[in-house]
């Protein structure tokens, strides 16, 4: 996979490099925001992350560019600003995810993960499957191994969330923003909680769990 | 649990009651605006009518005074002659007198009359003796009929009468009708005067008092404007220079100096963020990189971890400092749109209830259904959360908290009850100022942060905020107003977080 950095902050961006790069990322880097549009208007990457401020080019602005030139890449905007409406102005240009400054590092690979996958999503459908456990989106109905499995109203939602993104790690802050559509970080751990009630109420007595934490990230659901 | 429930049962009863008192600052009075002014203006018309009519009065009646004084001594002076006459020339002389002064009628107005004592006339100009006069000396002032150009005209005469030695009577006097046309002249006057000052007065006093009312409103709304964040309005200032504008180019100049420091403020809690949040990034990332390394040994590892959780620390305090100064200084750049808060609230408590469940601590919402406001949903929430997070921090096990929405009349009551240690008297005022925390929870994690965040949020909702007694415990309850927008320019578009 190829990933654009486009971050002025030129020590971070050498971390962040070579952590991505250990992973197996491809990943180019621009320091400022004029090669920073050059390089993502002349070659494909599969995720850009672009810093908000920028030197010459700001991050929106070029979001605005690819945007108006038809480019859909998906784009995930860096912040050190981190209020209501600097992450809604974000989205607004036409980026696709937010992340405040600073952040985990697995939150930032959770994220890419799931921009990476946005345009490879499974068509929509009625019907999400992984392994046993099966989701009826119309019917509200869930099943493991053909046995009915009850879940409140936020589980099944939950729950569609994990099966959409299977193999992917979603974060609790993920969690937060696409099930309660809450964009900021209580202080509790709040997700945890739901996530071991869901779990109890999906893996509890089978034998391979399907739910697995990812320590320091958050969760992931796969065989 | 019996024990607990009553302390909650008070707090059911004072969100449920809606009573006016009950609700306390939202019930503020209007200032009574329209009455004071036109309670002046009628004042002043009537003080002005008043004045207008006592001066004009004075004038008349000075006037009066004066022109009959000059027709007394004019007529005294010739009685004196007359009688002077009459002592040193007996009453041929007199009559001689009379008969020359008589042909002068007409061009003087003199009126003599001398009779004898049963009335039979001597000499003078009269025809005989007015019917109306009665022989004393006296002054005395009848009608007389005279040929004036073109008809008989009734003329008033002012005359004196005096008894003649010999039992004779004399009456001098004179005609006052050019007086007494001047007197009602006078009179007319005074009250076309006094009509046309008062109409004057009421048409400016009302005019005024509109003017005073509009320019009141006008500066009323422009501070309503100004509160809500937008800092960059000015009173208006008129070309007519009166005291309105010297004290509308004061305060504008005052909104200059503020709108200057606020941005300066603006830019530099902006630059803080970035200053201080690009060190915790790169440390962040380096101790991220550095834990990937193999062959850490675990007291490094540990160490680290807690070094990381130490920055996400200091990375969400100055991220929720940063929020308020922002939430309180960006009124107008908040998006906002329709949010039910009786709906979020419901949603977060059902968030909350499984943790709550953990710890003992029963959850639940009573109130409306649906009720929504204009407002920013993602600070609602984040105010909601707040709220939440510190009754369930701070109630002991087994304790309860009991979330409800309200509507009542034009506003909403959000209000958190618990029955928790609550927050002694003393310190309700100052425990919503940012870092403010109580002695008794210092032991407890917190910036001390939270509380001052709902307030700033609650701020931008123009809401109020109270904290207060739940017997036991703490009742937090919030008014904020439905119909009011928050700024009147600013966009209304809807959350763009919705889209995850």
């Amino acid at each position: 996979m190829k990933l654009l950095l486009i971050e002025d902050d030129l020590q971070a961006a050498e971390y962040l490099i070579k952590s991505l790069r250990d992973i197996g990322y491809s990943v180019d880097h621009s320091p400022d925001g004029r090669d920073g549009l050059e390089k993502a208007t002349q070659r494909h990457y599969d995720v850009i992350i672009a810093d908000r401020q920028l030197p010459h080019v700001d991050g929106l602005t070029i979001i605005t560019t690819l945007r108006e030139r038809n480019d859909r890449t998906p784009v995930l905007i860096l912040s050190a600003l981190g209020t209501v409406d600097d992450r809604v102005h974000g989205l607004k240009a036409g980026g696709d995810d937010y992340l405040t400054k600073p952040f985990a590092f697995a939150e930032l690979l959770a994220r890419i993960e799931a921009l990476s996958r946005r345009g490879t999503a499974l068509a929509e459908s009625s019907r999400l499957k992984v392994a046993d456990l099966e989701l009826d989106l119309l019917a509200r109905k869930v099943t493991r191994a053909g046995q009915n499995i009850d879940l409140t109203t936020k589980e099944f939602q939950l729950l569609e969330f994990l099966m959409r993104r299977p193999g992917q790690v979603v974060t609790r802050t993920m969690l937060l923003e696409g099930v309660w559509n809450l964009h900021f970080d209580p202080q509790t751990n709040i997700t945890d909680v739901h996530m071991s009630r869901l779990r109890n109420a999906v893996d509890k007595g089978f034998a391979r769990p399907l739910i697995h934490t990812v320590r320091g990230a958050g969760y992931v659901l796969k065989e | 649990m019996a024990a607990t429930s009553t302390g909650l049962q008070s707090s059911e009863r004072m969100t449920d009651s809606g009573h006016p008192d009950a609700v306390g600052p939202t019930t503020r009075p209007r200032p009574r605006m329209r009455l004071s002014t036109s309670r002046l203006a009628t004042l002043f018309i009537v003080i002005f009518a008043v004045g207008v009519t006592l001066v004009l009065t004075a004038v008349y009646f000075l006037t009066a005074r004066v022109l009959d004084n000059e027709v007394d001594v004019v007529i005294n002076s010739e009685v004196n002659n007359l009688v002077d006459d009459y002592s040193r020339g007996g009453l041929l002389q007199l009559v001689a007198t009379l008969h020359r002064r008589s042909d002068g009628w007409g061009r003087s107005g003199a009126v003599y009359l001398l009779v004898e004592n049963n009335g039979f006339p001597i000499a003078g100009n009269l025809a005989r003796w007015p019917q109306v006069v009665s022989r004393y000396n006296d002054w005395v002032e009848f009608e007389i009929d005279a040929s004036d150009a073109g008809g008989a005209v009734a003329h008033p005469v002012r005359a004196q009468i005096i008894r003649l030695p010999g039992n004779r009577w004399l009456l001098v006097g004179t005609d006052i009708l050019d007086r007494s046309r001047l007197a009602s002249r006078l009179r007319t006057a005074m009250f076309w005067g006094v009509g046309a000052s008062v109409l004057l007065a009421t048409l400016f006093g009302l005019s005024y008092s509109r003017r005073i009312r509009r320019r009141v409103k006008a500066v009323a709304a422009t501070c309503e404007s100004i509160m809500a964040g937008n800092l960059s309005q000015r009173l208006p200032v008129e070309p007519a220079h009166d005291e309105f504008d010297a004290l509308a180019t004061a305060v504008n100049r005052m909104l200059e100096t503020i709108e200057q420091q606020t941005e300066t403020l603006r830019t530099t809690f902006d630059s803080a963020a970035h200053d201080l949040r690009a060190p915790l990034y790169r440390a962040r990332v380096r101790i991220e990189e550095s834990l990937q390394h193999e062959g850490l040994t675990e007291g490094v590892r540990e160490t680290m971890d807690a070094t990381l959780a130490e920055l996400d620390r200091v990375q969400r305090t100055l991220g929720t400092l940063l929020q308020i100064a922002q939430t309180d200084g960006r009124g107008r750049d908040v998006p906002t749109e329709d949010v039910d808060v009786a709906a979020l609230a419901q949603e977060l408590v059902e968030l909350y209830q499984p943790e709550a469940g953990n710890r003992n601590i029963s959850l639940d919402y009573q109130g409306d259904a649906t009720a929504s406001v204009h407002g920013n949903r993602q600070l609602l929430a984040q105010a909601m959360v707040n709220l939440l997070e510190n009754a369930i921090k701070y109630v002991p096990e087994g304790g309860k908290v009991q979330a409800s929405v309200r509507t009542i009349g034009d506003s909403l009551t959000l209000s958190v009850a618990d029955n928790g240690p609550g927050i002694p008297d003393a310190d309700r005022a100052r425990i919503l100022q940012p870092f403010v925390r109580l002695e008794r929870d210092r032991d407890q994690v917190g910036s001390g942060l939270g509380l001052s965040l709902v307030a700033a949020v609650m701020r931008l909702h123009r809401a109020t905020i109270e904290l207060l007694d739940n017997h036991p415990g703490l009742l937090v309850r919030c008014v904020l107003p439905i119909r009011k927008q928050l700024t009147a320019g600013f966009a209304n578009d809807a959350d763009a977080g919705s889209r995850a």
